[in-house]
């Protein structure tokens, strides 16, 4: 390939892959199902749903050209979605594959404490190539979400987070707003330089940490883990340096994300929102990253209907919203508006690529009914050589 | 001729300022490097009055940028300055590297002042220079007014990595001849020395794999020298040849032990039999071998005391005169805080015959030493080479 081959390539495929036409076509709309997360299905055992996660080390490609090594539940970032009825018995076998500590902490979910993944309160961490079962009834309803409790500043944005949907057949937002479809858009910031230093760094210690353990040589001051505040008190006295003082390895900033992602990936390769007029879908918006997300609907108002989980009594219309770290939040869309409409978060720092504007959590809600000639372009867009309107491009 | 002149002047200055236009957002990982070395050291010399001297040599900066360029590959430029041994005559800094890098996953190239690859291993003593004689190809262009001379020089190096492990490097160098030519003189800067090596080694990050065999490697180093009274190239050239291995003799993560062993020979110019100038000693057919056994206590995931006991021994065969030399070296260190290190070393070294003459017959050398060392990053884009997750979950460039 030339240069001059090199550079139209380039130019071609996101533009085309991104035109109102190839939204509308209907190969695209069921690609874009595959933009969300996959359905873990269970196994029975008895009466309990048994299902099965694994973390191993990843490459996730956010965009084309950009990939970064992660931390995925069963190959996938985010991990894959745990849906049940409430109050089916659960149980989740959990193995780690990787070289580091993890747990598995259930997020809004009513779990017994010993079920709850945080590491030394609940459970000890599960440990390079052990298994933990976790056991538990699904409850409360709602829209929820699971993460790894260990390291959870690195392993939670280098993408350990997946849905965790509790569903109820008497779904009081169901009943005031009908629906067919629903979406689940998981939301996280990465700073993919830290998850890679940090990352190195925790692989080379386990790695030194293991052989030590393996031959019965546990250290609690190598391993900055202690039996009780005096006893790590009279370490401190006794010469005990903690690594916040001078044993750092880690960078010592914190991260500053420079990726954010909608379902593991970013614009232009974000999940659309379909919807037909007159119809109306649901949004089930997780944040499992450490930035506030301030997600604004071009075009509409929707109704917030659930928070954490918790239908709110009292439904509300509003075109922008706050989506914490940590927090769940359920939309009704109403398709009363056609066209193709962005949702993106409004502190357009968020809205970016490694930097570079427009990127990020951008996506699109698309009415899928949308007669095509309604995405015809202007003149100056046939001036330009395009074939049709692109509602999205790679630069200001 | 003009006209060609104001286009390049144009070219260049529109090339800049359409650099800076285009693609201000690309700032490079900026990389810093710096190592101080303090000793006092006390020599005690045969025939001669013992002498005392406060030596910060080996002391250096280095200024390291790099970026990812298109594709797959990596660009860097580094330059550095350390201060020489004193009476080197390479003023009071000598810029050691100034070189540009470009590589990719399996292939680098190197382009410019740098390191020369006269040793295979590096050895644990408090300077890189203590056991030069036996550690190192030496530089049969110098005069050994200073040890840089063997050390660094001009280089263009190709370097192919065979998975992970096995190197495969072709270098050429222009090894500085010493005394320097006045400034008037035409200066030859041509490779004068070429050479290859072969290496299989372990990279540091997967030291707690535990591999007993950490490195072995082999080297050719050929000088293409003036030899009087040859006319082919191949009898102008001066053959060394090296072998080395590392071996992790308990690779334990709190108390650790390795031994490496370095050999040389150099094939010589069978007309040398006397050495009476540093030129000839770095001429005259050689052997020479050097060996270091290693204890390191690492207390908290991090070196806390470091001791090694090495010996080397260098014989001349051709020479008349029954010479050879050895060198033993005893040292330790213990980390006084973040790569802050208080370092006591003793060497003594012993040349006999014509070595005796031109180097001394003998010398013991107490040295107490603080060594600061630091390497840092800003702006990091991407993971080394040689990361565990580069190395065990799949390269990314």
């Amino acid at each position: 390939m030339n240069r001059r081959d090199f550079l139209k390539a380039g130019a071609a495929v996101p533009a085309l892959s991104l035109l109102p036409e190839a939204l509308l076509a209907e190969t695209t709309i069921q690609e874009n199902k595959n933009k969300f997360p996959h359905a873990l299905q269970p196994k029975m055992d008895g009466d309990v749903k048994v299902f099965e996660l694994f973390i191993d080390i990843h490459q996730q490609e956010i965009v084309p050209a950009f990939k970064f090594h992660t931390l995925a539940f069963n190959n996938q970032v985010p991990g894959p979605e745990i849906r049940v009825q409430q109050g089916d018995k659960v149980r989740v076998i959990f193995k780690n594959k990787t070289e580091l500590n993890h747990t598995i902490h259930w997020h809004g979910l009513y779990v017994p404490w010993r079920m709850d993944g945080v590491p030394y309160v609940t459970q000890m961490p599960v440990m390079p190539g052990q298994e933990f079962v976790y056991e538990f009834v699904a409850e409360p309803y709602g829209t929820h979400f699971y993460h790894c409790h260990w390291g959870t500043l690195l392993h939670m944005q280098s993408g350990m987070y997946g849905s965790f949907i509790v569903e109820n057949a008497d779904d009081p937002i169901k009943k005031q707003f009908p629906y067919e479809r629903e979406y689940t858009l998981l939301y996280s910031a990465h700073d993919t330089n830290f998850i890679r230093n940090e990352l190195n760094g925790m692989l080379e210690r386990m790695k030194e940490r293991m052989y030590l353990m393996k031959n019965g040589r546990f250290d609690k001051e190598r391993f900055g883990v202690f039996d009780t505040k005096e006893e790590f008190v009279k370490a401190v006295e006794n010469g005990y340096q903690p690594p916040y003082v001078v044993n750092r390895r880690a960078p010592s900033e914190l991260p500053q994300p420079n990726w954010f992602t909608v379902n593991g990936k970013s614009y232009p390769f974000t999940p659309n929102l379909y919807i037909k007029e007159g119809e109306s879908i649901r949004v089930r918006l997780i944040n499992g990253g450490t930035e506030e997300h301030y997600l604004h609907l071009h075009g509409h108002d929707f109704w917030l209907v659930a928070d954490d989980g918790v239908p709110v009594p009292q439904p509300w219309q509003q075109n922008t919203l706050r989506l914490s770290p940590g927090k769940t939040l359920d939309i009704i869309i109403e398709g009363k508006n056609r066209g193709i409409w962005t949702f993106h978060d409004h502190d357009t720092r968020r809205v970016t690529n490694n930097g570079l504007y427009p990127g990020g959590n951008l996506l699109a809600l698309v009415y899928e009914d949308m007669p095509a000639e309604e995405a015809g372009l202007g003149m100056m867009a046939k001036k330009m050589g395009l074939k049709s309107l692109p509602i999205v491009a790679l630069d200001e | 001729m003009l006209k060609l002149r104001w286009f390049l002047i144009l070219f260049v200055v529109f090339i800049g300022a359409n650099g800076r236009t285009l693609f201000a957002q690309v700032s490079p990982e900026i990389q810093l490097g710096a190592r101080g070395v303090m000793s006092f050291n006390t020599n005690v010399a045969a025939h001669e009055a013992t002498s005392a001297v406060n030596d910060f040599s080996d002391t250096g900066l280095l200024l390291g940028f790099r970026q990812k360029l298109y594709n797959r590959f990596r660009g860097q430029l580094v330059i550095g300055m350390q201060f020489p041994d004193a009476n080197s005559d390479l003023g009071q800094v000598f810029f050691h590297q100034t070189f540009l890098r470009v590589e990719d996953k399996s292939n680098i190239l190197k382009m410019g002042r740098s390191r020369v690859r006269s040793a295979l291993i590096e050895f644990p003593t408090l300077r890189d220079d203590d056991a030069l004689y036996f550690t190192d190809v030496l530089n049969p262009f110098s005069s050994g007014e200073n040890t840089e001379d063997n050390q660094y020089g001009n280089v263009f190096e190709l370097a192919h990595i065979f998975g992970q492990r096995t190197w495969l490097r072709v270098h050429g160098e222009h090894f500085t001849e010493t005394p320097v030519l006045p400034a008037t003189t035409e200066t030859d800067f041509s490779l004068n020395a070429i050479g290859f090596s072969l290496q299989y080694r372990v990279p540091e990050t997967q030291i707690w794999n535990q591999p007993f065999l950490q490195q072995i490697g082999i080297g050719f180093n050929n000088f293409l020298t003036d030899r009087p009274g040859y006319t082919s190239q191949t009898d102008k050239m001066l053959k060394n040849i090296s072998v080395s291995t590392i071996l992790n003799l308990r690779p334990d993560p709190v108390h650790f032990w390795d031994f490496r062993v370095q050999g040389i020979y150099n094939a010589g110019f069978r007309e040398i039999e006397s050495a009476a100038a540093f030129g000839e000693f770095a001429r005259a057919k050689a052997t020479a071998g050097f060996a270091s056994l290693r204890y390191l206590y690492r207390k908290l995931e991090r070196p806390t005391l470091q001791l090694a006991l090495s010996f080397g021994y260098k014989t001349f065969p051709d020479l008349l005169n029954n010479t050879d030399q050895l060198q033993v070296v005893a040292n330790s260190f213990y980390r006084l805080g973040e790569n802050f290190d208080a370092g006591f070393q003793v060497q003594y070294s012993r040349n006999n015959g014509d070595l005796a003459g031109l180097f001394g017959e003998s010398e013991t050398r107490f040295q107490f030493g603080l060594v600061y060392a630091i390497d840092q990053s800003w702006n990091k884009q991407f993971s080394d080479r040689n990361s565990l997750l580069n190395l065990e979950h799949g390269y990314i460039p």
